[in-house]
C-alpha cells in the first residue's frame, strides 16, 4: 500500500490511539479506594448489580457504522488499538513510521464530574501507557493526560512524569472554560518550563459534565456533532490569542488534533480585521492575530477536508502561509483518518516533508 | 480457461464448503485483490479496494441502512445488502457495487461469481497469469 510513501524517509504520526482492552488493566495503578470508586478489580460488578455503578465517560453520539476501523481488529479478536505489537505491525511498518504519538483512545476523564477521580485516573492512565505501550516499542511516544479542571494537580502530575523523554505533549482536553482564561496560566507556565506543547483532541466534547458546548446547543446526530467539532478549535484559538496567552508565554505551542484545518483562513482573516478596529480592547496584542496563530498554533491534518478539486487544499494552505502549521495524523484506528498518503498526492515534496516530519519535530518535545 | 463470456476468464476460488455463510476469501489475480464473500448463501466478489482511499473492503461490515425518507422518519432497509468501507464507512450495494451517495459516479468494481461443480468461481476480465490466495484475518 505504500506506493505513496516512497518519496520520504521519515514520518511522525501525531495521532495514534491506544485503548484499554478492559478497565481492569488500570488495577495495578490504583489503590483499593479508587478501584472501589471505579468498580474494578475485586469490586467489579456483574449482571444486574451493575446498575448505578461507575461508567467511564463516553461520547454519547452513536456512529452509523463503527467508529473504529474494522480492518484493524487485533489477531486475538480484540478491539483495534489494544495490542501494542499488532499496532506496530499494522500501522508503523506499513507507513514506515519513525515515531507515533499516542493520544489515549478510550478517552480521558478530563470533563468528568468527580475531579478527584479524574486526578487518580490520569495518574494511573499515564503509568499504564508508559508500562504497556512506551516500553513495547521505541517508536512510541505519548501525550500525558491530566485534570484540566485542577491546575495544581495537573502541575503535580507534570512534576511527577514530564521528565520522561517519551512524553512529548500535554493532552489537556477541552472543558467548559475557554483556553485563554487565567485558569490555565499556571499549566501553561509549567508546560513552557518542561518544553511540552498543549495538545487538544476531541473526546470530552459531549462526554463529560464539564464538556464544552458547541455554542448553540447539543447536536442531534453524530454527523452534526463531528462536523461542528471544528468550531471548538476556532473558538479556543480566538480565546488564546485575545487573552494574550502567547504574549505571556512566548514559547508555548498549542496543537489542535482532529479538528481539521480548512477553516483556518476564516479565523485568521476575521481576527486580523477585528484587531485593526478593536485592538483597544486587547492592547496586549502587539501584532496581527494571524501572526500569533502562525507562530503558536499547530493543526493536525485529519480529518482532512476534501474540496471539490483536491488540489485546492494546497492553495488554501499557501493563502495563509500555513506550511509550518500542519502535522500528519493517521488517527489510527479511528474511522475518520487517512488510509495512506494519497490524500496528499497533490502536495509538493517540500510541503509533504514539513507535514510528515519537520513540523512535528519542531512542535512537540523531541 | 477461456469461456463463452466476453473477455472473461474463469478462476477457481475454492470449494463451496470452504466459503460458508459469513465467510470471506481474498484472491489476488494478476496483482488485483478480489474479495469474495458468502452473505447468507449469496456470493459476492468485488475489488478489495475502496475507491476513496483504497482501504481493504474484505474487512467491510455487511449490513442494511436507512432508506431515504421524510424528515423525522427512519426506515431501515437493504438488510444484508450493503457493505461499508472498514475505514470511512462509505456504503455500497453488494449486488451492483454502486455507492449509495453517488451511484452513477462512485462504485466498487464487481466480478461475476458463481458455483460450478461445488466450486466457487469468479470470472476475470484478463487472462489470469498469476493467482494466489491471501490471508483474511477475521470475518467482520
Amino acid at each position: 500500500m505504500n506506493d505513496h510513501a516512497t518519496d520520504r524517509n521519515q514520518l511522525i504520526d501525531c495521532d495514534v490511539h491506544n485503548f484499554l482492552g478492559d478497565l481492569d488493566e488500570l488495577v495495578p495503578y490504583l489503590d483499593l479506594s479508587w478501584q472501589k470508586m471505579m468498580n474494578i478489580g475485586k469490586f467489579k460488578k456483574d449482571s444486574v448489580l451493575n446498575i448505578g455503578s461507575f461508567q467511564f465517560p463516553h461520547v454519547r453520539y452513536s456512529h452509523a457504522s463503527n467508529p473504529l476501523r474494522t480492518d484493524a481488529i487485533t489477531p486475538s479478536g480484540d478491539y483495534p488499538g489494544t495490542d501494542p505489537q499488532f499496532l506496530v505491525k499494522d500501522l508503523f511498518e506499513r507507513y514506515n513510521t519513525t515515531y507515533g504519538i499516542l493520544n489515549v483512545g478510550h478517552g480521558s476523564m478530563s470533563a468528568y464530574h468527580n475531579i478527584d477521580l479524574t486526578i487518580a485516573y490520569s495518574t494511573a492512565c499515564n503509568e499504564w501507557m508508559y508500562d504497556k505501550w512506551i516500553k513495547a516499542d521505541p517508536r512510541y511516544r505519548m501525550t500525558m493526560v491530566c485534570a484540566p479542571l485542577d491546575p495544581k494537580a495537573t502541575i503535580s502530575e507534570m512534576q511527577r512524569v514530564a521528565h520522561r523523554p517519551e512524553i512529548v505533549g500535554l493532552n489537556l482536553q477541552n472543558v467548559n472554560i475557554p483556553m485563554g482564561s487565567r485558569h490555565f496560566w499556571d499549566i501553561y507556565e509549567a508546560a513552557e518550563h518542561y518544553g511540552l506543547p498543549i495538545v487538544l483532541h476531541p473526546d470530552t466534547e459531549g462526554s463529560g459534565e464539564y464538556s464544552p458546548s458547541q455554542f448553540i446547543g447539543p447536536a442531534s446526530t453524530y454527523m452534526e456533532w463531528h462536523t461542528t467539532l471544528a468550531l471548538v478549535a476556532q473558538r479556543q484559538i480566538a480565546s488564546l490569542v485575545c487573552e494574550g496567552v502567547f504574549e505571556k508565554f512566548p514559547k508555548l505551542k498549542v496543537i489542535f488534533i482532529e479538528y481539521g484545518f480548512s477553516w483556518l483562513p476564516s479565523v485568521m482573516w476575521r481576527m486580523d480585521k477585528n484587531w485593526k478596529a478593536l485592538r483597544e480592547s486587547v492592547p496586549w496584542l502587539k501584532k496581527l492575530p494571524s501572526e500569533y496563530i502562525r507562530s503558536h498554533i499547530r493543526l493536525g491534518t485529519q480529518p482532512i477536508e476534501e474540496p471539490f478539486k483536491p488540489a485546492d487544499l494546497i492553495s488554501l494552505i499557501q493563502m495563509v502561509k500555513a506550511e509550518e502549521m500542519l502535522l500528519f495524523c493517521s488517527d489510527y484506528p479511528h474511522w475518520d483518518g487517512e488510509f495512506d498518503e494519497r490524500a496528499f498526492v497533490h502536495f509538493p515534496q517540500e510541503l509533504k516533508r514539513k507535514i510528515f516530519y519537520d513540523n512535528a519535530l519542531e512542535s512537540y518535545r523531541f | 480457461m477461456e469461456t463463452g463470456r466476453i473477455s472473461a476468464y474463469k478462476v477457481e476460488v475454492c470449494s463451496t464448503d470452504q466459503l460458508k455463510p459469513s465467510q470471506r476469501k481474498l484472491i489476488e489475480i494478476n496483482g488485483v485483490e478480489i474479495a469474495v464473500m458468502n452473505v447468507e448463501g449469496k456470493l459476492y466478489a468485488y475489488r478489495n479496494a475502496c475507491p476513496h482511499q483504497g482501504a481493504p473492503m474484505v474487512y467491510g461490515t455487511v449490513t442494511g441502512t436507512m432508506l431515504p425518507c421524510k424528515r423525522g422518519e427512519y426506515t431501515y432497509g437493504h438488510d444484508q445488502e450493503i457493505i461499508r468501507c472498514p475505514l470511512h464507512s462509505w456504503e455500497f450495494h453488494l449486488t451492483t457495487g454502486k455507492s449509495l451517495f453517488d451511484p452513477c459516479k462512485v462504485s466498487i468494481k464487481k466480478y461475476e461469481v458463481t458455483v460450478e461443480d461445488d466450486t466457487v468461481v469468479i470470472y476475470f476480465h484478463k487472462r489470469p497469469e498469476k493467482v494466489s490466495e491471501k490471508e483474511v484475518r477475521y470475518f467482520v
